[in-house]
């Protein structure tokens, strides 16, 4: 898995959440960042879990339920997430984390150089990024099988969809004891480097699988990119 | 019941005894809802927990896992129940199924009821939010109830954290006499998920005295058993096996386990050939897996438990073995003679400290020595802290050194694995203090040979002590392994005969009496010109005479040329590995040219292009060449900063490269600071900020950036960390009189703790300017939460403390 997500790491993608936009970045800085990658890569310990649903969307609520029961696992409202999930018949709950190396190797860089340490919170952000898109990837063969197409990731916090969805998510994927996830009572994950979403299946074909600033409302986003 | 009760100790490990298998599957097959709280069916329906119970001992196992697992102050929250109603409810049922049954059957086979208790859920300090002392609350409240309720043992299971792990164990200790059995999550990899290994967390788990260990949950009985032999490789406990009934499938969106009673059954019965002494099931297995297993293996022998004599000290996510091989204890972090260092600790300067300990992480030391002991401040207190903070970047294992036995305890208390503790001598006092609390945390603890006559002057005198101390220790019930001997190294500029006393002494202490042994290496050469060379020597020669572990200082690179070289010498490096490792490579001596050539660049130039130690080498020419350091700050440091501010600004230089520079004029400043303390004086600071990342948010990069660059322009920066609850920022600013505060927030759900701040400090009246940073936070925001400035990124924090600070309302 390491070496999947060392291929699908984007170095653009760092240097947009270090500022850069567009820009170049000097070869002192290019080299700085290289480094941090190599070790931030012998570090993390990536765990994920998903589980797929029925999923159903009804006035800005949305309910999965385990596709043979019929019992609700959970049900949200919100719109956005249900504009997401329109016309998708199944719905991915997952998890992914890249593990608490990436926090440690964060916190002596801190010690050490605040110039890594941004350069460190900029990788393990790429990193689990590129996580999420190697399984979802890996999802999208796996759904295609079925005659599925994959709907952009959308997770807690996006748009209208409540941080406090967190709860249920964990709950409903045992995330703590599945793949180590923790959840703050302030609704932070620990793992920092940790991503939570929804992912829908649609028989419908879509251009856009993999979610980018596109699909994102945040216009005036810092780290929006353009192209 | 009571004979059974003084005999399930005496059991494991000698007899095969069953657990029962899962609850949660079987309760969701019978209503249990998502969402819903297992344990409040021990009130609800009772007569289904007692029937699951009783479907279990009719399949033949001796040890019921009370429906008590999810059962703690946190999630109790959310119900009508209390902890102690749930868990004796839950004994209960687990009791009179039991009685039910051997009366039914009258049988006398061995049967228990053991309080289950699980993970807490949340994650402790200092990586989350649960401070350890809470946690230990937390389960001392189950196991008080447990223990009330008529439990036969503690059960502590499915956990996955090593420090949640000792929290429980010490609940359990502490406020039960009962036997604890701890089994764990890990992974295929046999870690944790949280890191550790299983030899390191074996470790812990045998020093703080637990009566078996062993897994559970996670896997199943296959993968176990690949998982056994690390275990029963470092492990002197009976050894439990819980697995599930295999891997989790996913099936429709609902999680199953395919291994059938009879596979799993024929997968344990390996598995206790293997040496597992207590066996049953977790998750997905049935009273029927266990049926099965008891069918086919009752009446197995049980392998014996064998002492496997390991001296082995651990962090949280490895252990480090006493051997042979010769270990680096790094001595760096003691304020004992280094007036720096004492500096450091009077200035409550942690950053410091961890430096030390990095630097010697990465100059290869195995354990890192912890003394934090000056008479002027809180020993204890800093020791915790010390303790903690290591822990947190840091993955050696940790030597706690003090003589204060209150900053033993703490150190020890808070350390996450299986600490190392130096010291205790012969004195009768000492060993009266020391050894109970070594015993309690399960140390390796550093044996002085000395006692109250002094240091003997004879190897026939100090082996005397030695074999003191192996007898008193083992009457407080520590073992051999557990202690290591300190031959005691005196300098020879003041005795011919010290080495060759010392030298003997280590030997016999070695191969005589078969102990480890350590040394503070560098005491050899007191009063003496070139100590290095002096040094060296003797550490080659103690080696030699089987030194296990020499204090010493790691960056000093005689001393580890020697040390690498030693073991190339004695077989014990793998094709001499280790030793080219440790030779200078052709790259470090062409970096080493550069910044060389480096060196020659202005403090100016330095500082704009981001060279550490460029610009801590330019600095040092100014200030020999005669340069008052404030001139140096505001004429040189200063500006060149603001030449990178002013690009990063306009976007002409990114964050990158701002902290390069931020990080070589701390480089600066580094060199300004040691020049005045050798010089007697002290450094000025414009004014005091507090600064902190609010409570409940655990992201504190951006607030660890200002206060970088705060710093840099030379500000006292007072930083409370993550997670400040609003009182100790009130607290703080009174206490120091602080007129600016700066908070920082990640997410929507703490910017509320921001608001809540900034309200206590107006609602107290407090004459300070609060500026507030943040991912979600806004202009908008900010006014509306009332803060004073919000700053959109690092430099206008800067720039705003600066403007205060030159209109004097600072």
């Amino acid at each position: 898995m390491q070496s999947e997500i060392t291929e699908a790491l984007n170095r653009r993608e760092i240097y947009r959440y270090l500022g850069y936009r567009g820009a170049v970045p000097d070869e002192t800085v290019r080299q700085m960042t290289e480094e941090v990658i190599a070790e931030m890569m012998a570090v993390i310990a990536p765990r994920h879990i998903y589980r797929i649903f029925d999923c159903r969307t009804e006035g800005g609520r949305i309910t999965l339920r385990s596709e043979d029961k019929g019992a609700a696992v959970l049900s949200v409202r919100s719109e956005k997430l249900a504009v997401n999930l329109e016309r998708c018949e199944k719905a991915a709950l997952m998890a992914a984390t890249i593990g608490g190396g990436a926090d440690k190797l964060l916190g002596r860089y801190e010690v050490l150089s605040m110039a890594k340490a941004s350069a460190a919170q900029a990788c393990g952000a790429a990193c689990i990024e590129a996580y999420c898109n190697v399984l979802q990837r890996r999802m999208q063969r796996q759904a295609s099988g079925q005659g599925f197409f994959l709907r952009p990731r959308f997770s807690p916090g996006y748009g209208d969809l409540a941080l406090e969805t967190q709860r249920e998510i964990f709950g409903v994927l045992e995330c703590t004891k599945r793949i180590g996830l923790t959840l703050t009572d302030s609704l932070l994950m620990y793992p920092t480097k940790s991503v939570t979403a929804f992912i829908g299946w649609t028989t419908n074909a879509q251009t856009c699988h993999i979610g980018s600033c596109s699909t994102c409302d945040n216009i005036g986003c810092e780290f929006r990119d353009e192209q | 019941m009571n004979s059974e009760k003084k005999t399930i100790r005496e059991q494991l490990g000698k007899a095969l005894l069953f657990f029962d298998g899962g609850m949660g599957t079987l309760l969701q097959s019978r209503g249990l809802e998502a969402g819903e709280l297992p344990e409040t069916w021990n009130l609800l329906h009772p007569e289904v927990i007692r029937q699951i119970h009783r479907e279990y001992l009719l399949a033949g196992c001796n040890i019921v896992k009370a429906n008590t697992f999810g059962v703690n102050c946190f999630k109790c929250k959310g119900t009508p129940y209390s902890v102690d109603e749930l868990v004796h409810a839950g004994i209960r049922l687990s009791q009179e199924a039991i009685d039910a049954v051997r009366q039914e059957l009258d049988t006398d086979r061995p049967m228990y009821t053991a309080l289950d208790i699980g993970s807490l859920g949340k994650l402790l300090k200092p990586l989350g939010e649960l401070p350890f002392t809470e946690a230990y609350e937390a389960f001392k409240e189950i196991v008080t109830a447990g223990t009330q309720a008529g439990a036969d043992l503690i059960l502590i299971e499915t956990v996955s954290d090593s420090y949640e792990i000792k929290a429980a164990v010490l609940a359990a200790k502490e406020n039960s006499s009962l036997p604890v059995i701890v089994t764990m999550i890990f992974d295929e990899n046999g870690k944790l998920l949280t890191g550790g290994d299983v030899a390191s967390v074996t470790a812990m788990l045998e020093g703080l005295g637990v009566d078996a260990v062993g897994f559970n949950c996670g896997l199943g009985p296959e993968q176990m058993k690949r998982l056994l032999p690390q275990l029963t490789a470092c492990c002197s406990l009976p050894v439990v096996i819980n697995p599930n009934a295999g891997l989790p499938v996913v099936i429709d969106g609902n999680t199953v386990y395919n291994v059938a009673p009879d596979e799993f059954a024929g997968s344990i019965k390996a598995l206790v050939e293997m040496g597992a002494g207590v066996v049953g099931g977790c998750c997905g297995t049935t009273p029927a897996h266990i049926e099965a297993v008891v069918s086919l293996c009752k009446g197995m022998a049980v392998k014996p438990v064998t002492d496997k004599e390991l001296t082995v000290v651990s962090s949280y996510n490895h252990a480090v073995y006493f051997t042979d091989k010769p270990l680096i204890i790094g001595e760096r972090i003691n304020p004992t003679g280094k007036s720096k260092f004492k500096q450091a600790l009077r200035e409550h300067d942690m950053e410091y400290i961890y430096k030390e300990g990095l630097a010697q992480e990465e100059r290869g030391a195995h354990i890192l020595d912890v003394n934090v002991g000056l008479p002027e401040i809180d020993e204890p207190q800093l020791m915790e802290e010390a303790v903690c903070g290591i822990q947190a970047i840091i993955d050696l294992p940790l030597q706690i050194d003090t003589s204060d036995t209150a900053a033993m305890e703490r150190g020890l208390r808070c350390y996450n694995g299986k600490p190392m503790l130096n010291s205790v001598n012969g004195k009768k006092e000492s060993m009266e203090s020391v050894f109970p609390i070594a015993k309690k945390y399960g140390a390796v603890v550093v044996c002085l040979c000395l006692d109250e006559d002094g240091i003997p002057e004879t190897v026939e005198g100090r082996l005397r002590v030695a074999g003191k101390l192996v007898e008193t220790a083992a009457a407080y019930g520590i073992p051999k392994k557990n202690l290591v001997m300190d031959a005691l190294v005196l300098t020879i500029s003041t005795g011919q005969e010290n080495a060759n006393i010392t030298l003997e002494t280590l030997r016999r202490i070695r191969y005589e009496m078969g102990l480890h042994t350590v040394l503070g290496v560098s005491n050899i050469s007191f009063g003496l010109p070139e100590r290095s060379r002096i040094n060296t020597a003797f550490f080659t020669m103690a080696m030699q005479n089987g030194l296990s572990a020499g204090i010493v200082n790691p960056s000093s690179e005689p001393m580890m040329a020697a040390y690498y070289s030693f073991n190339a010498l004695t077989g014990n490096d793998d094709q001499c590995m280790a030793y080219i490792a440790s030779c200078p490579q052709g790259a470090d001596k062409a970096q080493a040219a550069s910044t060389a050539k480096d060196g020659a660049l202005s403090l100016e130039d330095a500082i704009v292009k981001g060279l550490s130690e460029s610009a801590y080498q330019a600095t040092l020419r100014l200030l020999q060449q005669g340069a008052e350091s404030l001139a140096v700050i505001n004429d040189r440091l200063i500006p060149a900063l603001d030449v990178v501010g002013k690009g990063f600004e306009e976007k002409k230089m990114f964050l990158p490269q701002l902290l390069m520079s931020a990080d070589a004029a701390k480089a600066s400043f580094e060199a300004i600071k040691e020049t005045m303390s050798e010089r007697g004086r002290k450094s000025q600071s414009k004014a005091k900020i507090v600064i902190a990342t609010v409570k409940g948010d655990i992201h504190d990069i951006g607030k660890n950036i200002v206060k970088t660059l705060l710093e840099n322009y030379g500000f006292d920066v007072i930083d409370l960390g993550k997670d400040v609850p609003p009182e100790t920022v009130l607290e703080t600013v009174k206490a120091h009189g602080v007129r600016l505060v700066g908070l920082s927030a990640l997410m929507t759900t703490t910017v509320v703790s921001m608001e809540e701040t900034i309200r206590l400090l107006r609602d107290n009246h407090i004459d300070c300017r609060v500026m507030v940073g943040g991912a979600v936070l806004t202009q908008e925001y900010a006014d509306m939460i009332g803060a004073d400035f919000y700053s959109k990124d690092a430099m206008g924090s800067v720039r705003y403390a600066n403007d205060l600070y030159e209109a004097g309302a600072l």
